[in-house]
């Protein structure tokens, strides 16, 4: 004969398991479980056929070039971004990611995204330079069009001996709106490409 | 005939002098209306993107309010490229887009956001009255199954 009275404390633990399953739906909106994951955004920069290849590098005048700007959201909630896109020689600085401050260069072009968690902003970015003119050691940038508007951004650089040419970085910042701050704040990411203007002068 | 020379003269200096003080007065006054026009949309949008964020927080869906705001904020963005080259009206046209599309999409987010907080609402009831239920349903279970198996075996 089975005793059942010896199964009563293996019963009453089956039985709470089950009260906790049924119970665990309830209590999911109540207790919070931090998920652990890392909160961070990307930024990104993809060649002419949306791979990780084929960057311009060597630029033409009055040659139109492609590029890709990526963006993607790994914060937890929608994100408002803005991406600004700076020219610098060689020695202009860039951003410092010690202390995550922006470059000082003035943007020349600008993108605004908002970006749902866990999701990716591309766009292409079209640029021409349109007039550059070189007179010994020295280049001046003066005319550049991106995506149809023209700047006016007058940028000298100086012959590297080194690489023998005459180099620009176009480079992009990410910044990211603080709603506590209410002001949009460096997100301490960037990327650039080195174009070589070389053949791009017209001696003055 | 020296009077109307005079006239003459008269006359010219003041279309020169309309062309030398009006001109540099209505430039300022367009980058006025520009400068303005731009802050009018900046504010728009983040008062759109924050209503966006509340209806996210409440569990409502945002995709579309987004894609919106996106295109609000290319126009954004290329009132201040206009406006940083000194086209001023392109600046305020492409601000006044911007800023008619997040005065939309505030609106929308904040219809949306009551119909997220009752449907959360709702959602919070079904989920605690569902489990209610089943810790009710278990117990009742556990209780008739050990009677059911006492009588059984004693």
């Amino acid at each position: 004969m089975v005793k059942i009275e010896e199964y009563r404390n293996f019963f009453m633990a089956g039985s709470l398991i089950l009260i906790l399953i049924a119970a665990v739906p309830a209590l999911g909106l109540f207790i919070r479980i931090p998920d652990g994951s890392e909160r961070f955004s990307e930024l990104w920069l993809l060649g002419p056929t949306r791979k990780a290849e084929g960057y311009p590098f060597d630029v033409q005048v009055n040659e139109s070039y492609l590029i890709y700007v990526g963006v993607a959201n790994r914060l937890g909630r929608s994100a408002y971004y803005r991406v600004y896109v700076k020219l610098r020689n060689q020695t202009q600085p860039l951003p410092t990611a010690s202390n995550s401050s922006p470059s000082i260069l003035p943007p020349i072009y600008e993108f605004d995204m908002f970006v749902r968690d866990d999701e990716v902003w591309e766009k292409p970015l079209n640029f021409k330079v349109l007039e550059a003119l070189a007179a010994n050691d020295t280049m001046l940038l003066k005319s550049l069009q991106i995506s149809g508007f023209v700047f006016e951004v007058d940028g000298f650089s100086l012959w590297d001996e080194e690489r023998l040419g005459f180099y620009y970085q176009l480079f992009f910042e990410l910044w990211l709106y603080n709603t506590t701050s209410s002001s949009f704040r460096y997100h301490n990411r960037f990327v650039g490409i080195w174009l070589n203007m070389t053949d791009a002068r017209m001696h003055a | 005939m020296s009077i109307l020379r005079f006239l003459c003269a008269v006359m010219t200096f003041f279309v020169f002098a309309a062309f030398v003080f009006v001109s540099p007065i209505l430039a300022d006054s367009d980058q006025e209306t520009a400068s303005v026009a731009i802050a009018d949309a900046e504010e728009t949008m983040i008062s759109a993107y924050e209503a966006v964020l509340e209806v996210e927080q409440a569990g409502g869906n945002v995709i579309g309010l987004l894609a919106q705001l996106n295109e609000a904020g290319d126009f954004l963005a290329s009132a201040r490229m206009s406006y940083g080259n000194g086209d001023f009206a392109s600046a305020v046209y492409f601000a006044d887009l911007g800023r008619s599309i997040g005065e939309e999409v505030e609106n929308a987010a904040h219809e949306l956001k009551d119909l997220a907080t009752d449907e959360g609402v709702q959602r919070v009831w079904f989920t605690v009255l569902g489990s209610i239920s089943g810790i009710i349903l278990v117990v009742s279970g556990s209780l008739w199954v050990w009677w059911f198996l006492k009588r059984r075996y004693q």
